[in-house]
């Protein structure tokens, strides 16, 4: 398997009253193309802030980060919002659409800005939109929506620029079971369908259960990494 | 740019109230900008239009001697053949010719010193439109000798009267004092009181008979078919008749183009203070809009939205704000001018007398600044750049970390 994310070492700290705190301690993390991964730990264990890390949208203090072979540690601002658009999905926890858009523009939003042609952007617009089963919704705004409807718009549109992972931060967080299970559905067929690399931060217990690798943070280190098949295996021996 | 320019437009309806009390200062802006344009053009057309057909036509010919003290000796030589070749000219509409001299005007309540023009009234009347400015009497009749035209304002303070005598006192063409007895036969009022006040009108014929200068004449006043023909006839002539002094109304009356100029440069000014005024208003309103909106921001950002196109989309989001008012401001400033370009402005009809001193007339025409449209939509346009760059600085200084945690 082809490796997406490669983390080496990698610290963070904040200063909280002048006292640096580590949010993120001597971390070291590999992740494989096709993985479906549930980062979890209790609050203000770094989970969110690990996410930021490998999502380019926070810089680590020391250590180093490689997406598909390429540092962005050190990479310009400029060059690395071009690398996010190209490279990464985002799904935030209150689904974060934008408001004056509607829903298929929404997702169409990261292809115009890479710069697709209408064709290409209508066919993956529609192929999106059948698989989170809201082709009947698209041309409605995130206000027109529930919570858990934006959220599936939320995730298509993480996946429209066809990235090599994607990143969602506690994405049920605001959700009911239904649309939870609903969204986790989702997540896991395209997860399988287009082999899409899934990363969450998660609590939330159903969603940890669907998990295939758990890493669990506590105080800014990862306490555990178990892949569900090996945890399984152990317990078949 | 497709994404970027419809979400700009359909953020600046987000808050409707916000934006239309926005876009109605700068439409009121604008509407007052282009009045005052209009204002300040119609009244310059008007003064302008009063010097040429009104007062010095539109070019004058003059021995080159004669006006450095007017003295009467200095008579355009060849004025007969000058006028001829004037006559032939095909953008030449009318002329007139004059005899000048400096004097003394007397009367048994004063004197005042003046200016008396010896004309021929019919000339005159298409040169300068005379007959159009007498108020009391009938000017010249042919049949009566030694009839003055005076002034309204030199006829009250010499207290004078149609039918009253006078003397008028000058030199001749060999420096000879020469008086004589004049009966005034009409009154007339102008634009320009000033000029009312020094300027007296006789028949060429008994002035030339006094002064000494047979049929001929000092001056040479021209009316042009169009205004747009001046350079070209003035630079015509001046080839043509080398050793006489060809001069235009510029030239004649520099106040006049000088005020003119200043006019225009003012009201570039005042344009620019009104929507300096308004730029602090947008600013506000980009302002708001862009910090009520800063995880919205921090999110596109974390998308992909790279900082050109974050400002480009606060750039756009300033110019709809800013040009939604433009039309309507326009529209409006148009629909009012019209109105008043035919139906006349004649709110300073109290002020008469401080305007007529200036040379002013009191009913106002204003006229649609069409020519300075270009500059006001730059002015806008311009403004709502300099507005964005403000809110647009506070956007891109936002790191989407920070931004998505807000």
């Amino acid at each position: 398997m082809k490796t997406v994310i490669d983390a080496h070492n990698i610290s963070k700290t904040y200063n909280k009253e002048n006292i640096p705190v580590y949010a993120i301690n001597n971390v070291h993390l590999h992740i494989e193309s096709g993985e479906f991964i549930a980062l979890v730990g209790p609050s203000g264990s770094g989970k969110t802030t690990l996410l930021n890390l490998i999502g380019g949208l926070d810089r680590p203090d020391t250590g180093e980060i490689l997406i598909n072979g390429t540092s962005i540690t050190k990479m310009k601002d400029n060059a690395l919002i071009d690398f996010r658009l190209n490279n990464i999905g985002f799904v935030f926890q209150s689904f974060n659409l934008i408001p004056v858009l509607t829903a298929k523009e929404n997702v169409e939003f990261i292809m115009e800005l890479q710069g697709q042609d209408q064709q290409t952007r209508d066919n993956r617009v529609k192929i999106l939109f059948n698989q989170i089963g809201l082709t009947d919704k698209m041309n409605n705004r995130p206000s027109q929506l529930s919570g858990g409807q934006q959220q599936r718009v939320a995730v298509a549109r993480a996946l429209a620029s066809k990235p090599q992972f994607v990143l969602a931060d506690e994405p049920t967080a605001n959700l009911d079971t239904v649309a939870a299970n609903n969204l986790m559905d989702i997540m896991e067929l395209l997860n399988k369908e287009e082999e899409m690399t899934f990363v969450f931060s998660t609590h939330d217990p159903r969603v940890i259960e669907r998990a295939r690798r758990v890493i669990t943070l506590v105080d800014g280190r990862i306490a555990s990494d178990t892949s569900k098949e090996v945890s399984e295996l152990q317990n078949a021996l | 740019m497709k994404i970027i320019i419809k979400i700009a437009w359909r953020n600046i309806w987000r808050n409707k109230m916000r934006s239309l009390i926005i876009m109605f200062s700068i439409a009121i802006g604008i509407f007052s900008g282009i009045m005052l344009l209009a204002l300040y053009k119609g009244m310059m057309r008007s003064r302008v239009k009063t010097v040429i057909y009104a007062e010095l036509g539109h070019l004058q010919i003059h021995d080159t001697n004669f006006k450095k003290d007017f003295e009467p000796k200095f008579i355009l030589e060849y004025g007969d053949s000058i006028v001829k070749q004037l006559l032939k000219i095909p953008e030449v509409n009318a002329i007139a010719t004059r005899t000048i001299t400096m004097g003394m005007l007397s009367t048994t309540t004063g004197s005042a010193g003046i200016q008396i023009n010896g004309v021929n009234a019919k000339d005159e009347n298409e040169v300068s439109m005379l007959d159009q400015k007498i108020i009391k009497g009938t000017l010249f009749k042919s049949a009566k000798r030694n009839e003055i035209l005076i002034g309204n304002k030199l006829a009250n303070k010499l207290k004078l009267e149609i039918g009253h005598k006078l003397v008028l006192t000058f030199t001749d063409t060999e420096n000879n004092l020469v008086s004589a007895a004049f009966r005034v036969a009409a009154i007339y009022a102008s634009d320009n009181a000033p000029l009312d006040e020094r300027n007296v009108f006789v028949q060429q014929t008994d002035l030339n008979e006094l002064i000494g200068t047979a049929n001929q004449f000092h001056e040479i006043a021209i009316i042009l078919k169009q205004d747009e023909q001046l350079d070209q006839v003035e630079t015509h002539l001046k080839k043509i008749f080398p050793y006489q002094q060809v001069e235009s109304w510029k030239t004649i009356s520099p106040e006049t183009n000088l005020m003119v100029y200043t006019v225009d440069i003012s009201s570039y000014i005042i344009m620019a203070i009104i929507l300096f005024a308004l730029a602090f208003g947008i600013i506000n309103t980009m302002l708001m809009a862009v910090l009520e909106r800063t995880k919205e921001i921090g999110m596109m950002m974390a998308l992909g939205m790279n900082q050109l196109r974050l400002f480009l989309l606060i750039l756009f989001e300033t110019f709809f704000l800013t040009i939604a008012g433009l039309p309507i401001g326009l529209l409006f400033a148009w629909a009012v001018v019209t109105y008043y370009h035919i139906y006349g402005m004649d709110w300073l009809s109290r002020g008469k007398e401080m305007m007529n001193s200036f040379g002013f007339n009191t009913t106002i025409y204003p006229e649609f600044p069409l020519e300075k449209l270009s500059m006001t939509i730059g002015f806008v346009l311009f403004t709502a750049l300099i507005s964005c760059i403000y809110p647009a600085l506070k956007a891109l200084q936002l790191k989407p970390v920070d931004a998505l945690r807000k």
